[in-house]
């Protein structure tokens, strides 16, 4: 057995985790289920690239209509007939490939923000993503990212859960820069030891337990928090995953993260945020007309991801996950207005982000600055007349329970709610701790599985 | 200015000390390895600091450089530090010739030209970084004049451009390894600033080569001043010039952001020759623009900048300004001894090497001159593991003491894989987005990620290449004859990997690994594949360790 060291790792208290305690995993935890305080799993999707919104959310009516079709006489989304906007109101409607999305706004789940973006002066996908990822617009210079301050004041900061941040890619998103505990991980199946010798796999892996274990290093505790992760990640057998409620994922890289998050959700390990990406947003040609092609696939992929994401969790043996997920999209900036002479768009200013989540209030949020030329941004763009940061200021608030809004978005002052999500404005009361009486950003229970 | 009225009560020195931001310290949670782990000879912490790690070539090459640890540790120096005579390095020669690489002897103009501009696949376009990732492994592994790759290594996580950020500088970065780090970071430092300030790479990465007297843009100029000269530690925030505190010879004891406008204005007009954006013809070089640059008088760092200078002359007083402010000297001090010698290095030696920054600031080989004071120092000789392996360090280190055969090359599937496979452990090659370059302290390097993909890349290492029964390392045949009992093999492979023994628990775990239901001195069928397995899966374990971590 391994040696006991100086505290074990936080997890939650499904059954799923019950079942894996001792056997599977050996360092942990248990949070108490009377403890679950109001903080939500955090889901962020980047969308890589600068994302069109004025493709994605066109107007349909008045006379942004006119200034949006006389731009984009190759690229517009129709109004009427085959392949038109998805009508949300009046004035604005979603692409057509969106109808997941569309469903979503329905139910009033799902909360888009227009003309949203960063106030700097800048066309460069590196810096705007930079400003936008470290939560310091105009400077690239913090070493550490917006969701890193996060974790560093949240409530939960000083728990040390098994696992309390998740970059779904090889590379932390820089958001996450400079947080030690993230765990990097593409595919649950390539974060094991199932690698090197075949017949000594197992020995392999349970030797390295028992050398990690033998001293209390932070080194040594590193690979004890490994061990326990692999163990844990393999007991979900996410090979046979079923999504809840029959949930069907696209089949590309995108839609397997997002699968991979929902199962990180229900396992249960300490999950407070999590980093998806979805690329190739950069539509400089080739973007396909208003209603078909290249941004029309990316559409039906963010689409059909995010709804899926939704289904999965959405509902399970009596309890919603949902209740205690938030999902942030945003791009690092919107496209040029007019479009340009290779069937695209060059890179624009003020774009779009969409909030989703059962407690999320849901509707058109953000002043419409108008396509006029002088409305436009450097005569050319959408304006941006909400701060990214306002958006998410209200979600760290609301639904993480942190107000320390001054150390994670250090220049940003004068923040408002929007009211996008529901929640208390105040203070989440600071959790209580006792020897097995500790705080989680809890899921509800579950069993494995759905 | 009138520093006295801020605070009367304080000495000057105090006051200086008030106003700068501290020095990062080991932080107080931070648990060192401890118990009862085992000083190494020497020859090991050389292999491990200077180099990417021991080989058993390079130990007995090491050993018979002098009499005794200390001549040896001078001669290694001495030997590393300048060009090769008598050191046969024709294995490395060999690999380079095998993997011909094209781009290799690329100039700027000719990568700008033929492959940036080049028409047809994005691969070809962006050939020289895709050579350059793959070439940094055969020189990391292979090349005997290690400290060269240490320091490259460093230099280009300080001067850190992040190669796939455009296409440009994806085209051009062969030179930028080649010309800019390597061609300077045993020289003078000064003239290294001048050829990365007039990079084609630099002034895309920090976006200079738009920056104009209509649209400057302050990205280059800032990081100047925080990243690769003063630092953030001699960076005063939002305070005027004027009321920046004095040194003793009247320098300004750090910058502040007016510093860093002025430092904009300066270097306006320094661009790159490409058609798509102005004249100047299209060669990918460096290229000045009177008509871009900002021609009134400035001020930085105390140090008055008169109108209508000639060509260049304001950007070039901002380096000179900077190179040889004292807060540089300290700054490159730190974090030289810092990738040397500790993560948190003692300040003596940085305030001795600052010091040797200093008064060789003039020299052709100031750089040597800064690095072999830090290797010649006690600090150097006698600290040991405070430091954790990066991935980087990790992979190389395990190739080496294992005598990988394995030559990593463009277009070839199993290097394919080993790049896919290494990408994943999150250190790939000059990916690094933000200007400061991969952290060097080992809180970014041991957490569960980071130990999951260096245990994966070893277990794959140590693995069948194919059905055929190829191996990537040649384990079994490296394993001497007579050796058969688990506590031989362990102890063979412990003494060849590490240099040194391993803590009685570690050992006798692996040694019960390599057992399995044998006694540990009984004699195990060396013919059975499956006890060959065994034995590739023991050498996996050691590479695997807490112990090979460490630095």
């Amino acid at each position: 057995m391994p040696k006991m060291t100086r505290r074990g790792f936080l997890v939650g208290c499904s059954a799923s985790i019950a079942a894996m305690a001792g056997a599977r995993i050996n360092q942990v935890v248990f949070a108490d289920p009377g403890t679950a305080v109001n903080s939500d799993v955090l889901i962020t999707v980047f969308l890589r690239g600068g994302c069109d919104a004025l493709n994605l959310l066109p107007p349909i009516a008045g006379a942004d209509r006119g200034h949006y079709v006389s731009a984009r006489p190759e690229l517009y989304v129709p109004n009427s007939g085959q392949g038109a906007a998805l009508a949300l109101n009046g004035q604005f409607g979603l692409h057509p490939s969106a109808g997941g999305l569309y469903d979503l706004f329905q139910d009033q789940k799902l909360a888009i923000v227009q003309a949203v973006g960063l106030h700097e002066d800048t066309r460069s996908h590196f810096d705007a993503m930079t400003y936008m990822e470290l939560g310091t617009p105009g400077s690239k210079s913090s070493t550490t990212g917006w969701l890193t301050r996060h974790l560093q004041t949240s409530s939960a900061a000083g728990t040390h859960p098994l696992m309390p941040a998740v970059a779904a890619n090889s590379l932390p998103q820089q958001s996450l820069v400079g947080n030690s505990n993230t765990t990097t991980m593409t595919d649950p199946d390539q974060f094991n030891l199932n690698v090197g010798p075949y017949s000594w796999r197992e020995q392999h892996k349970s030797t390295l337990e028992q050398l990690y274990s033998a001293n209390s290093s932070d080194l040594h505790e590193a690979g004890q928090q490994a061990i326990d992760v692999i163990n844990a990640v393999d007991f979900g057998d996410f090979d046979n995953y079923q999504p809840g409620n029959g949930a069907v994922y696209p089949d590309n890289s995108f839609g397997r993260r997002l699968k991979m998050i929902a199962y990180l959700v229900k396992l249960d390990l300490g999950l407070q945020v999590a980093n998806v990406d979805l690329g190739g947003w950069d539509t400089h040609d080739n973007q396909g007309d208003g209603s078909s092609g290249y941004f029309s696939d990316q559409v039906e992929t963010l689409s059909q991801g995010l709804t899926a994401f939704y289904a999965d969790l959405d509902g399970c043996n009596g309890t919603t996950h949902n209740k205690k997920v938030t999902v942030a999209v945003m791009s690092e900036f919107g496209r040029r207005l007019r479009e340009n002479d290779d069937g695209g768009t060059d890179h624009g200013h003020g774009g779009m982000m969409m909030v989703l989540g059962q407690n999320v209030n849901g509707g058109l949020y953000g002043n419409w600055p108008g396509l006029a030329t002088a409305q436009l941004y450097d005569n050319a763009d959408l304006a941006v007349t909400t701060d990214f940061r306002r958006v998410l200021s209200e979600i760290l608030v609301k639904r993480l329970g942190n107000n320390n809004l001054d150390q994670i978005f250090p220049s940003y002052t004068g923040y408002t709610p929007m009211n996008i999500v529901n929640g208390s404005s105040g203070v989440i009361t600071p959790p209580q701790y006792g020897a097995h009486n500790v705080f989680l950003p809890m899921v509800a229970n579950n069993s494995g599985g759905c | 200015m009138n520093t006295e009225k801020r605070s009367s009560s304080m000495s000057r020195h105090q006051l200086i000390h008030a106003f700068l931001p501290t020095i990062p310290q080991l932080p107080l949670t931070n648990k060192l390895f401890g118990g009862n782990s085992v000083t190494p000879p020497l020859s090991m912490i050389a292999l491990n600091r200077m180099a990417f790690g021991p080989s058993p070539e390079a130990i007995d090459e090491f050993n018979a450089l002098g009499a005794n640890d200390d001549a040896r540790l001078l001669a290694y120096i001495e030997q590393q530090l300048n060009p090769f005579s008598s050191v046969n390095n024709s294995e490395y020669s060999a690999r380079l010739a095998e993997a011909n690489f094209l781009t290799i002897n690329k100039t700027r103009q000719q990568l700008w030209q033929q492959h940036y501009r080049h028409d047809g696949e994005y691969s070809y376009k962006t050939l020289a970084l895709r050579e350059v990732e793959r070439l940094l492994f055969i020189r990391a592994v292979y090349n005997k004049r290690q400290l060269i790759e240490v320091l490259a290594d460093f230099w280009h996580n300080h001067f850190n451009v992040y190669a796939w950020s455009m296409s440009q500088i994806a085209a051009l970065f062969m030179q930028y390894d080649r010309d800019v780090i390597r061609g300077h970071m045993l020289g003078n430092f000064r003239e290294m600033l001048t050829a990365v300030a007039q990079s084609t790479e630099m002034l895309y990465y920090l976006d200079n080569q738009t920056s104009s007297a209509a649209g400057p843009n302050e990205n280059w100029a800032r990081e100047l001043f925080e990243l690769h000269t003063l630092g953030a530690e001699n960076y005063l925030g939002v305070m005027r010039q004027n009321d920046v505190p004095l040194d003793n010879e009247n320098r300004p004891i750090g910058y502040v952001d007016d510093d860093v406008y002025e430092a904009t204005r300066c270097f306006t007009g320094w661009t790159v020759a490409n058609k798509d954006t102005g004249p100047g013809g299209d060669t990918g070089l460096f290229l000045y623009r009177a008509d871009w640059h900002d021609r009134f008088q400035k001020t930085i760092l105390g140090n008055f900048i008169s109108a209508d200078q000639p060509a260049m002359k304001d950007g070039h007083d901002v380096l000179d300004f900077v190179a040889y402010h004292p807060g540089t000297a300290r700054h490159i001090a730190r974090k030289l001894c810092r990738r040397l010698v500790s993560d948190y290095p003692p300040q003596s030696l940085v305030d001795s090497t600052a010091a040797v920054f200093i008064a060789q600031q003039n020299a052709p080989d100031q750089l040597k001159r800064v690095v072999r004071h830090i290797l010649q120092s006690n600090e150097f000789k006698t600290t040991w593991g405070e430091k954790v392996k990066r991935p980087f360090e990790a992979i190389v280190s395990a190739m080496r003491a294992t005598n990988a055969d394995f030559t990593i090359k463009y277009d070839d599937s199993d290097s394919n894989s080993f790049m896919w496979r290494y990408d994943q452990m999150g250190q790939a090659p000059f990916a690094w987005h933000a200007p400061d370059g991969y952290p060097d302290t080992k809180e970014h390097w041991q957490n569960s990620s980071s130990l999951v993909m260096r245990w994966r890349m070893v277990n794959w290492l140590v693995d069948k290449k194919d059905e055929q029964d190829q191996y990537r390392l040649n384990i079994l045949g490296q394993t001497p004859g007579n050796l058969n009992t688990a506590t031989g093999l362990v102890d063979y492979w412990i003494d060849r990997i590490l240099g040194y023994s391993m803590s009685a628990d570690d050992r006798q775990l692996i040694i019960d690994f390599m057992a399995q239901e044998s006694g540990p001195l009984e004699a195990l069928d060396m013919s059975n594949k499956k006890v060959q397995d065994r034995l590739r899966s023991m050498v996996g374990l050691i590479l695997n360790s807490p112990q090979f971590q460490l630095r």
